[in-house]
């Protein structure tokens, strides 16, 4: 993890004294991350590729100000939320997950927890449903909610970096990822009440 | 401490929120009150299921995008400075077109922002800009931030 955050820093470092390639491997190790934080929050795949790579055009302009190179995924993501933002102030997104999108494309490029694809297509099936599932839930979150969890559980960012990305205090992160955890656990109170047996 | 606190608590535990006595105490009760532990069990594999979904990639040509606006863009060399010729105002005028480097501007700007100069900033002036930041995050385009930008681009321009 450290030696990942040196690498990126180091990269954002030589990207921001004008090195297009060090951009170009900053780029591909952030892509996905921002892409899916941006799904989650605007509707449309299209829009949130559009948003994608704007957030990247502008982190390249605005690069020479990034003090902290160590801090460039924050900032990639700051960006990022200001777009989406004033994408909703714009009309032209609304801040709901349009679920179905993401419950049904990409999961199967990353690998599967646990013994589900061991235990063949039926198994995997269900687990797609219950990704599903767990999308449209996350969809009614609100959305500062929604981006802390997006941030914490899909992307792996820790309390501290989703604080400094997104201009509040760690505790306040914390608590969104709590109210979040409560009303998930209600939504998806199906697939993890009583079930012993998946433990 | 009893079942309906415990409870009230529980998430933030959950999320790894809690430290010294109140997480103690909720590991207490948890071990020895079964229904508080399958809230918490219910709480834990709400965070499995979260734990399990992935990452999606952006569209293959999404790069070639941005590489074909990098061509097309002056990135300010860090060097240069800020004159602060005008006083405060002017000052504050420029910290703000700092801050919203990031910014798009509403309805009320031009239709192609002008990203605004780069420059060496100072610890103070750092704080001073991070402070703000979280300012412009929980009240966007409301502050005088986006005044800020606005006259800063509308000086660029003129
Ligand atoms: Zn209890």
């Amino acid at each position: 993890m450290d030696e990942e955050r040196n690498e990126v820093e180091e990269l954002a470092a030589r990207a921001r004294s004008g090195e297009a390639e060090a951009f170009e491997a900053l780029y591909r190790s952030h892509q996905a991350g921002i892409y899916t934080f941006i799904l989650s929050q605007v509707r449309e795949r299209e829009l949130a590729a559009d948003l994608t790579q704007e957030t990247f055009v502008r982190a390249w302009q605005s690069l020479p100000r990034l003090r902290k190179a160590g801090a460039f995924r924050g900032w990639l993501h700051r960006i990022a939320a200001n777009l989406v933002r004033d994408e909703v102030k714009s009309g032209r997104a609304r801040l709901e997950v349009a679920a179905s999108v993401l419950a049904t494309n990409g999961e199967t490029l990353a690998p599967e927890p646990r013994a589900d694809a061991a235990e063949g297509p039926e198994a995997m099936l269900a687990s797609q449903e219950m990704k599903g599932a767990v999308w449209d839930a996350l969809a009614e979150l609100p959305a500062q909610q929604r981006a802390a969890v997006v941030m914490h559980h899909v992307e792996g960012m820790s309390m501290t970096e989703i604080a400094e990305a997104t201009g509040v205090r760690p505790g306040t992160v914390m608590s969104r990822l709590a109210r979040a955890r409560e009303a998930l656990r209600k939504r998806l109170s199906r697939y993890v009440e009583g079930t012993d047996d998946l433990s | 401490m009893i079942c309906h606190k415990v409870r009230r608590k529980l998430a933030e535990y959950a999320v790894g929120g809690l430290r010294g006595r109140t997480r103690a105490r909720i590991e207490e009760h948890v071990r020895d009150c079964a229904a508080c532990r399958a809230e918490l069990a219910a709480l834990e594999r709400t965070g499995g299921l979260l734990d399990s979904l992935s990452l999606e990639e952006a569209p293959a040509e999404t790069w070639a995008a941005v590489q074909r606006e990098m061509r097309g863009t002056e990135r300010v060399p860090v060097a240069r400075r800020v004159r602060w010729a005008w006083g405060t105002a002017a000052g504050a005028v420029a910290l703000a077109a700092l801050v919203v480097g990031a910014f798009v501007l509403g309805p009320m700007g031009p239709a192609e922002p002008q990203l605004v100069v780069a420059t060496e900033v100072d610890e103070e002036m750092q704080a001073t800009i991070e402070g703000h930041l979280s300012a412009v995050w929980a009240a966007p385009l409301s502050d005088e931030a986006a005044v800020g930008l606005r006259l800063a681009v509308l000086e660029d321009d003129g």
